[in-house]
């Protein structure tokens, strides 16, 4: 889930100058994930992995990081 | 006539001519076209030499900053010409003179003087010194570069060490709206396409509002700048964040300002309002591609009724921004886009202004988040940054575009509108609703 939401988001959204130098926990908004991108995260994970965030989730702690990400997602995944 | 082609340096991309489009339209209502500027206020007069240097060297790697538009058939292109205009200029207030009538006048030159298309300087620095007030200032004509672009080249002149100046412009790619468009095989570009012209069917269903009076022919453009202190900076953001979330900060301004004008000009005719934004391409901190335009539009719609009630206009726009990416309509601008680049600009520019039904402007306000600047107040060459603002050539109507920044903590709001449309007075009465709506110290 990971490396497809890494893929994604470097490939889309955020440039990193060593994607492979960018941990799991590293700060994804301070990287420069901002609002339109958030967005376009949220429905790529919303087809990608078949779940539904709920709007009222999308705050920072949620999506700071990659295991933040991974940890919202399966959250739901699991519910 | 005859153009030699082995002086053409690029094509317009689908973008660039979209921008092409909007200086046509903005030259058709007797202004200079479609103009902008960065400007960054200085602690002191900056190394020149330095700068003077840096300057050169952007010209020398990015040469379409000195090129000329040319048409060859249907087509524009950025061609080298036999003279290449400067790109670095100097103007000192002349001792005894009013320092801020010298920089009101020389700003009000650069950015409304009335040049044909094929002549203007795509990019322009110019530098205003005084015995208190340093500014520095980026002007660049829209075709030649997008607002990203422009933060980019702000950078680039910021950035001391020469090989970090490498980076920008690496890797190379081709315009970003055809490396989106190539992400979709034809038919799914056919259907994209038909997105969008239904997107903006259901957008003109309603009329739109026109908070200014055009009574009086246009003339200039004029802008006014307000920067917010910290503390109220800061409460906006929270604000922001609690109505609209993280992922709609831009929605908050854009209703903040629906709300101020509804307020100040609650008899402008039409149904709702209507607020084009672009959003783009690149991906955040990408220091590639520097020039060129690389970015799709969406629209903000509100029918008055919402606006009056500001929890249900910021769900509304919420909504709506959620409902449009994901139907993807907002990449369905881009074959629009690409598609419009085959017409006359006089063709795109009714296309992209005019309601179909009912043939009048669509947007009731310009508007762009340039959002938080992550430049080093300290980086400019021998000068401390202590402000930014950004102004705008705008079409009349709406003659009136709207630009916010954060810079060193701090919010600032540019208003540009066309006098006599509006004029300075009318801006200040506009601002203080604004100022309210944006603290939400308003029902």
């Amino acid at each position: 889930m990971k490396k497809k939401l890494r893929d994604f988001i470097f490939q889309e959204l955020v440039f990193v100058a060593e994607p492979n130098q960018f941990g799991d926990d590293d700060d994804l908004l301070e990287a420069g994930l901002d609002s339109m991108g958030i967005m376009r995260l949220i429905m790529y994970i919303e087809n990608e992995f078949g779940v539904t965030l709920p709007d009222t989730e999308i705050e920072p702690d949620n999506v700071q990081s990659f295991n933040a990400l991974e940890r919202w997602i399966l959250r739901h995944k699991n519910a | 006539m005859s153009i030699d082609k082995s002086a053409i340096l690029e094509r317009l991309n689908p973008a660039d001519s979209f921008t092409l489009a909007m200086d046509e339209e903005i030259r058709r209502d007797g202004l200079a076209g479609s103009l902008a500027c960065y400007g960054l206020e200085l602690a002191n007069i900056p190394d020149i030499d330095a700068l003077q240097q840096r300057i050169d060297e952007f010209g020398r790697r990015f040469p379409v900053a000195r090129a000329s538009l040319s048409q060859i058939g249907k087509r524009f292109y950025w061609c080298k010409r036999s003279d290449p205009p400067d790109l670095f200029f100097q103007h000192h207030c002349p001792t005894g003179a009013d320092e801020a009538e010298f920089r009101h006048a020389t700003l009000d030159r650069i950015m409304n003087e009335k040049q044909p298309r094929e002549s203007v300087a795509p990019l322009e620095f110019h530098l205003l010194t005084g015995p208190s007030e340093n500014v520095f200032l980026m002007r660049w004509l829209h075709p030649f570069c997008d607002a990203r672009g422009a933060d980019l080249i702000i950078k680039y002149l910021c950035t001391a060490d020469a090989e970090q100046r490498q980076r920008f412009g690496h890797p190379e790619t081709s315009p970003l709206v055809f490396e989106q468009l190539r992400k979709y095989r034809w038919w799914q570009k056919i259907s994209l396409l038909l997105k969008g012209k239904r997107y903006i069917d259901r957008l003109d269903r309603l009329s739109s509002i026109q908070p200014l009076r055009h009574e009086q022919p246009p003339q200039r453009l004029e802008f006014a700048v307000r920067r917010l202190s910290e503390e109220q900076t800061e409460r906006i953001v929270k604000l922001a964040r609690q109505q609209v979330g993280l992922t709609g900060t831009s929605l908050y301004y854009i209703g903040c300002l629906m709300r101020a004008l509804e307020k100040w000009r609650p008899d402008s005719p039409g149904e709702a309002y209507c607020v084009p934004y672009a959003f783009n391409l690149r991906k955040q901190r990408a220091l590639s591609p520097v020039n060129g335009n690389h970015l799709s539009a969406l629209f903000a719609q509100a029918p008055r009724e919402v606006v009056k009630d500001r929890q249900k206009l910021f769900e509304h726009l919420k909504q709506q921004n959620a409902q449009v990416i994901r139907q993807q309509e907002d990449y369905a601008f881009l074959p629009l886009m690409w598609a419009g680049s085959w017409l006359s600009l006089a063709e795109y520019g009714k296309v992209l202004r005019l309601s179909y039904g009912s043939g009048r402007e669509r947007s009731s306000f310009w508007f762009s988040d340039i959002g938080r600047l992550d430049l080093p107040a300290d980086s400019f060459p021998g000068a401390e940054i202590t402000d930014v603002f950004h102004a705008c050539q705008v079409t009349s109507p709406p003659s009136l575009a709207f630009l916010n920044c954060i810079f060193r903590n701090r919010l600032t709001l540019s208003y540009n509108y066309i006098e006599p449309i509006a004029d300075a007075e009318a801006i200040d009465a506009l601002h203080r609703l604004m100022l309210a709506e944006l603290l939400g110290e308003t029902d």
